[in-house]
């Protein structure tokens, strides 16, 4: 006469998202043995990652190799807006997934040769909750906000925030127009990643974008 | 939403596991979310149902213990002789 056996316990202690974290730990000294600076994008859609992004490859591209990989669910547009610029692009498109991982980043890069360039930016998926998780292998996480969101964003999605090194408000022209109040929204900021990085700019007017670009080339 | 993905990634590690354990079946997973990790947790135990189905995890318990900070770790599981 047997009773059905208990279940045993085993320890597991295994991160979820260990197979990514790996993955990036590979793509990070990848990227450093060719001397390659990642600095990666992440926002909600339309607060201006494209139009900044585009403005930076083209300022860059003057005396800097510089690359870009953009993610979308769907569509091209992206990429050929960027493309405009110049500057090689490729435009990741995930289907239903709401964010980039390591895997995609790392099969993208394949036909580019790393050593060729000095610096690579990748636009993740706009999103302000799903990127988060996923390390890419970036150098630099650089989180934007636009005047046109709300100061408040940042309190309502802290773990983006907190993820990233330096946070971007975009949309300065319009700041006026919104009542966009700066000194709430670096508070917010402040709040959820105290010590962060920030600065303001607009894409459009250039306001601000010497700053950015300084810190695009080195951090 | 990503919890689909880290809920395969969960039923992936746990028959992983199971493999390197022996045993039947997964009776649970216990598993620490961090408050800043991203994972909605009603979305995570919808995801993991679809996630489990055909699996030796199929039917077991997903017994979430939540922290303060970014950890997502699969701690022990119990397993079915």
């Amino acid at each position: 006469m047997s009773s059905s056996p208990r279940p045993r316990i085993v320890e597991v202690r295994e991160r979820v998202l260990k197979q990514n974290d790996v993955l990036a730990r590979e793509l990070r000294a990848r990227f450093r043995e060719s001397g390659l600076r990642v600095v990666s994008l992440v926002s909600s859609p339309g607060s201006g990652k494209t139009m900044l992004l585009e403005k930076t490859l083209t300022a860059l591209k003057r005396d800097c190799r510089v690359a870009a990989l953009v993610g979308d669910l769907a569509t091209e547009n992206d990429a050929l807006r960027l493309e405009r610029s110049g500057a090689p692009v490729k435009q990741i498109t995930t289907g239903t997934i709401c964010h980039l991982d390591a895997s995609m980043v790392s099969s993208s890069l394949a036909e580019w040769s790393l050593p060729d360039l000095d610096i690579l930016f990748i636009e993740n998926v706009g999103n302000l909750v799903c990127p988060s998780s996923y390390d890419l292998g970036e150098d630099l996480r650089v989180v934007l906000l636009s005047t046109t969101e709300g100061e408040d964003k940042p309190l309502k999605y802290p773990t983006i925030f907190n993820s990233a090194d330096v946070a971007v408000i975009t949309k300065i022209d319009l700041a006026q127009a919104v009542e966009f109040d700066h000194e709430t929204a670096h508070r917010n900021i402040q709040q959820v990643r105290p010590g962060i990085r920030v600065v303001e700019l607009s894409a459009k007017t250039g306001v601000g974008m010497d700053a950015w670009l300084e810190i695009a080339r080195h951090g | 939403m990503h919890e689909l993905s880290i809920a395969v990634s969960i039923v992936e590690i746990a028959e992983e596991e199971l493999a390197r354990h022996g045993g039947e079946r997964v009776c649970a997973i216990h598993l620490q979310v961090g408050a800043l990790a991203g994972v909605a947790k009603e979305a995570l135990d919808f995801s993991f149902r679809l996630a489990c189905e055909g699996t030796a995890v199929e039917g077991s318990e997903l017994i979430v213990e939540e922290t303060p900070g970014i950890n997502l770790e699969i701690l022990r599981m119990e397993i079915h002789p």
